[in-house]
């Protein structure tokens, strides 16, 4: 199993290695049939990429969320569906163009950390880890999408009216629109893994908030998109205020992702 | 609200400094670690930890109090919000995000847009189609500060009023729980291995007895496993390596006890402290050779240092002219962390109600249709949503396109 998982996930990233080709050629040719073989290829890669996800779970007998690469090929999962889900349904083809390089560069990230499948401690053998671990890569993959359309919108002001971009990207109404909606989905699957996360800390150590670093810096990321929601609906920022707080946010989102591991160690410096 | 954004931001900034700069560590080691005016400033302004300051209290009772006052003082706005919503009249003063003239079937149109069966009204004579979805969406935010209200207060109460000891200890022994007067006696304590060696599962059988001895009750614990016991919830937090230490003085049985990692044996009658430091078995050694290993330290308090680290190797001694020292029967102890927390559920209430409230907020968006026949006999239809604007200016008009096609 461990070793399907493996040729999965060669040929997943491969795959969205094209798309990002694709994508790049549809911008340099202007054909749209380009962007569409481009989603096209991406969601291949994103059902090759769920199998070898599936291949691993079964290979290890659990849940394959639990180490560096796993969340990061799952984080990389979660940008890919949400992308993908954005493209489809309010189609928005352009969206792939911003989002496929990053979906690579965290794959690319994830092949980067050591594949091993180890043993797990008995804290981390628990369903509510499960839970904890599954919304946050919809979390980080919505977040990763707002990014994308934040500074999609950045960009769109210096688009020509009537010019390739133009014509391919929405409204800034729009993108301010998707950006919320993707912000919307992310902090409520950010509330979730912060709730289940505690539940699984109540059950584990007896302590539901310990203000251990990832925590304190989940909880900061969950203020800032809070704060977003809050300009948008009372200050009417919306456009170009709400797209560089989205940049923000994701900025947030990273350094609780790598940099919390990396410069602050914790409870979790394991993960 | 303004003031209320900069509580959240200090917020943020607080967890910053909390998150970067180690907590609850003495003056001495942040003089160690910190110039000394960085270290007096980390000190006098509680930064070692932050959680806990009396500045952050303020803050965080600073924002309850502006969320409070914030959500009653918005309530008569949401209030005429809600009955505008439902009225027609009210709607039709706003601006539309998208206008369709022209259109043939509005009720049709409404059901494809989920808006439901419109109401038929009428305004300056002219025939109305009315319907407003949603409407509990506009409750979202308040529902959101309600429960942040109730997890903080569920937080704050659960922190100051909650009983938290760590008993640990081996199978057989009888430890207190803390001042409480309870009694927990561990029964058996097993560790189960992996193919790999990786602990599986760390599994307590205890009794817990109250102060009197009139009540006891027993409970299997294992890591994410909790059990209740006589009201305490209790969670196997983590174990350890403990040792049987034999001292012998001139070839005599002086003293003997079983030590947990971290422990020391205080040699009677002497300067002499024994701590020990751990065990690892299997430990690899230069030259490719495996043993198990006893780490202990011994100080000596007349000299007010410490002698020496030392290793032991298997059951092997250490030995002077004076003392043999010897460690034997490895054995792993129990941790296991004991809690009433009775606002827990409070904290619960608070997360649950929050999600609610978000999910009313971001995913129930008010929206209103409203349909004005016009004197040809065909309608304009008008969309109004405060949120969704664009999107729904977008469903509306692909939908008027789809239901023109069917026709
Ligand atoms: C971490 C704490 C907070 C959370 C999670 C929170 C959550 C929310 C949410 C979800 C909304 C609805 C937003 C929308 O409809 O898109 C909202 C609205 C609002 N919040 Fe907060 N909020 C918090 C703190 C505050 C504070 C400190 C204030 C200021 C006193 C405040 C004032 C408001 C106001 C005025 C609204 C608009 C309500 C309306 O639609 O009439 N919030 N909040």
């Amino acid at each position: 199993m461990l070793q399907a998982e493996n040729v999965l996930f060669t040929i997943t990233m491969l795959l969205y290695f094209a798309a990002m080709i694709l994508y790049f050629l549809f911008v340099v040719s202007k054909k749209d049939k380009l962007a569409a073989v481009a989603s096209l290829v991406q969601a291949v890669g994103l059902v090759l990429h769920t199998g070898a996800l599936i291949c691993r779970g079964i290979g290890a007998g659990r849940l394959p969320l639990t180490n560096y690469y796993e969340f990061a090929t799952g984080f990389a999962w979660g940008l890919s569906l949400v992308s993908l889900v954005f493209i489809r349904k309010y189609r928005f083809p352009m969206l792939g163009v911003f989002a496929a390089p990053l979906i690579f560069l965290i794959i690319g990230y994830a092949a980067m950390q050591n594949r091993e499948v180890k043993d797990l401690m008995p804290a981390l053998r628990s369903n509510w880890l499960g839970f904890h671990v599954s919304t946050v890569i919809v979390a980080y993959g919505s977040f990763g999408v707002s990014f994308v359309l934040g500074a999609v919108f950045l960009l769109r002001e210096r688009m020509k009216d009537g010019s390739f971009w133009d014509k391919h990207i929405p409204s800034r109404e729009k993108l301010d629109l998707l950006a919320y909606r993707s912000v919307s989905l992310g902090l409520l699957f950010l509330s979730f893994t912060i709730i289940t996360g505690a539940i699984w800390a109540e059950r584990a150590w007896g302590s539901y908030w310990s203000w251990d670093p990832k925590e304190t810096w989940s909880l900061i990321t969950w203020i800032t998109y809070t704060m977003y929601l809050h300009f948008r609906v009372t200050r009417g920022w919306h456009g170009k205020q709400a797209a560089v707080f989205a940049v923000v946010g994701f900025i947030c989102v990273m350094f609780t992702y790598i940099g919390v591991n990396t410069l602050l160690p914790g409870l979790h410096s394991y993960a | 609200m303004r003031f209320g954004m900069l509580l959240l931001g200090l917020v943020c900034v607080a967890c910053v400094l909390g998150s970067a700069l180690p907590q609850g560590k003495t003056l001495e080691w942040y003089l160690e670690h910190y110039s000394p005016r960085k270290a007096a400033l980390i000190y006098g302004l509680n930064l070692s930890d932050v959680f806990h300051s009396t500045w952050f209290l303020i803050l965080t009772a600073v924002l309850c109090c502006n969320l409070v006052l914030c959500t009653l003082l918005h309530l008569p706005g949401l209030l005429r919000r809600m009955r505008d919503a439902a009225d027609s009249d009210a709607v039709a003063k706003a601006r539309p995000v998208a206008t369709l003239t022209g259109v043939t079937q509005p009720d049709q149109l409404f059901e494809r847009l989920h808006m439901g069966r419109p109401k038929a009204l009428e305004a300056d004579g002219r025939q109305v189609r009315f319907a407003s979805r949603n409407r509990l969406g506009l409750w979202g935010g308040t529902v959101c500060h309600l429960g942040i209200l109730l997890l903080i207060l569920g937080y704050v109460l659960g922190q100051t009023t909650k009983l938290e000891y760590t008993v640990y200890g081996l199978p057989g022994q009888t430890k207190p729980v803390g001042d409480t007067g309870y009694t927990l006696t561990i029964d058996d304590f097993q560790m189960g291995l992996q193919d790999s060696g990786t602990p599986d599962q760390f599994t307590s059988r205890v009794t817990i007895h109250n102060p009197s001895g009139s009540a006891s009750e027993r409970a299997e614990i294992s890591v994410n496993h909790p059990g209740s016991l006589l009201g305490f919830s209790a969670t196997q937090n983590s174990m350890g390596n403990a040792a049987k230490l034999t001292v012998l003085v001139h070839g005599e049985l002086y003293q003997e006890t079983v030590l947990c990692q971290g422990e020391y044996l205080q040699l009677a009658n002497t300067p002499l402290a024994i701590f020990f430091d751990g065990y690892e078995a299997d430990a690899p050694f230069d030259d490719g050779s495996v043993h198990d290993v006893y780490d202990y330290t011994i100080y000596d308090s007349s000299s007010g240092r410490s002698a020496s680290d030392y290793q032991l190797e298997g059951e092997a001694a250490m030995t002077t002219s004076v003392y043999e020292i010897r460690f034997s029967e490895p054995q792993h102890y129990t941790l296991l962390q004991l809690k009433k927390d009775r606002f827990l559920w409070l904290a619960m209430l608070g997360a649950l109600t929050v999600l609610v409230g978000l999910i009313l907020a971001l995913y129930l968006q008010p929206k209103q249709l409203r349909a004005l026949e016009e004197p040809d006999g065909t309608w304009t239809l008008y969309a109004y949503s405060r949120k969704g604007g664009a999107l729904f200016a977008d469903q509306v008009k692909k939908q008027a396109a789809d239901s023109r096609q069917s026709d």
